[in-house]
């Protein structure tokens, strides 16, 4: 706050809570899911539940744009080891009437497109069923949708 | 051909009570003949879990099937699905005529939207699973008008777990092994109280899980008065 204010060369007493000018470049609001992102795995598979050093990070995503939305495959490195995962929920808003997570939400699934988990707690929205793609297995492994 | 079309139980709210009576009588006799682990002791269908009763059948053998009718003629409902040929009867009359194995029809509320019928099938080989997938899918496409485009199967390159979704029905085709895995059965019909779900709650999240981190903290500069 004291370092704006030198900056800008106003005093406090000038300085309304309504204007702000930032000199300083920021990055912009974090998309979907994409490179490096960190995710959380949220079915009940051995690699996705047991602890490690270091939280899974996405290291690509299957799209022509590469921002990973709900129903997109992604590569994920978990303890050392590269898996596909597919996502189920992520923090930034979707089009209205969809869901928004407060967590990254990501299924871990195999190369032939079968779940390496067997059951799936938290919720899972109902649009991954209009779309185009193989959900219909994580659907029938998940317990509430929402 | 025994008894046409495996019993089902109606289970809508108003006649749960109707479902209760009736699932325990359909429960005993099929006791015998399904897998030890699928029914424990009493089912808690009182504590209000309204889950559709899943009635097995065995395609090949046929065991019981004349206790289950009595009580299915009570209990069928009509089978109402998007298409009026294409209906949950039809499906389970082909898949019979296919020789699947282990034909569970469970039939879902309407409090869970995905679907109204939920189907589960064995097939004996990969062979037998694709050559069942596509039959099905064939007499979709040939029964069908114009209402529900777009059916595919999915899991064609697995070797043990395919699936259709025709909107209201939904149907699995997997390898006994497969099936014994996943216990999709279990899950549809006890909800919360399924083995696998609550033996996954002592698991927590690892140590390093940055769960709150926000967008103020340490990624960019922001200012805020």
């Amino acid at each position: 706050m004291a370092l704006l204010t030198q900056q800008l060369g106003l005093s406090l007493t000038h300085l309304s809570s309504a204007v702000i000018q930032r000199h300083f470049s920021i990055t912009g609001a974090s998309l979907a899911i994409q490179k490096l992102t960190r995710v959380r795995v949220v079915d009940n598979s051995a690699l996705g539940n047991t602890p490690y050093h270091r939280p899974p990070k996405c290291i690509h995503v299957y799209n022509k744009t590469g921002v990973g939305k709900v129903g997109d495959k992604i590569l994920l490195a978990i303890k050392g080891e590269k898996k596909k995962a597919l996502i189920v929920g992520h923090k930034m808003p979707g089009p209205t009437m969809t869901p928004r997570f407060d967590s990254n939400n990501v299924v871990l699934i195999e190369d032939n497109g079968n779940p390496t988990g067997t059951r799936i707690k938290t919720p899972i929205p109902y649009i991954l069923r209009q779309r185009e793609g193989e959900f219909s297995k994580v659907l029938a492994i998940a317990r509430n949708f929402v | 051909m025994p008894g046409r079309g495996g019993p089902r139980c109606g289970s809508a709210a108003a006649g749960m009570w109707r479902a209760l009576s009736g699932g325990r009588r359909l429960l005993r006799p099929l006791s015998a003949a399904v897998r030890g682990t699928l029914r424990r002791g009493p089912p808690p269908w009182v504590a209000g879990a309204p889950y559709g009763v899943c009635a097995e059948t065995r395609g090949a053998g046929g065991g019981g099937a004349g206790v289950l009718g009595v009580a299915a003629a009570e209990l069928r409902q009509a089978a109402d699905t998007v298409l009026p040929k294409f209906n949950i009867d039809f499906v389970v009359d082909l898949l019979r005529q296919e020789n699947a194995k282990d034909v569970c029809v469970i039939q879902l509320p309407p409090e869970i939207k995905y679907c109204d019928y939920f189907i589960i099938v064995s097939g004996s080989s990969t062979r037998h699973l694709h050559a069942m997938a596509h039959y099905l899918l064939k007499m979709y496409k040939h029964h069908k008008e114009e209402s529900d485009p777009h059916t595919q199967i999915e899991g064609k390159e697995t070797d043990d777990w395919l699936c259709i979704d025709f909107g209201s029905i939904v149907i699995h085709f997997m390898l006994p092994e497969t099936r014994e895995v996943y216990e999709l059965e279990k899950l549809w019909t006890l909800g919360s109280y399924d083995d696998q779900l609550t033996q996954m709650t002592p698991q927590s999240l690892p140590e390093d899980f940055i769960f709150g981190l926000s967008p103020e903290s340490s990624d960019h500069l922001e200012t805020r008065t």
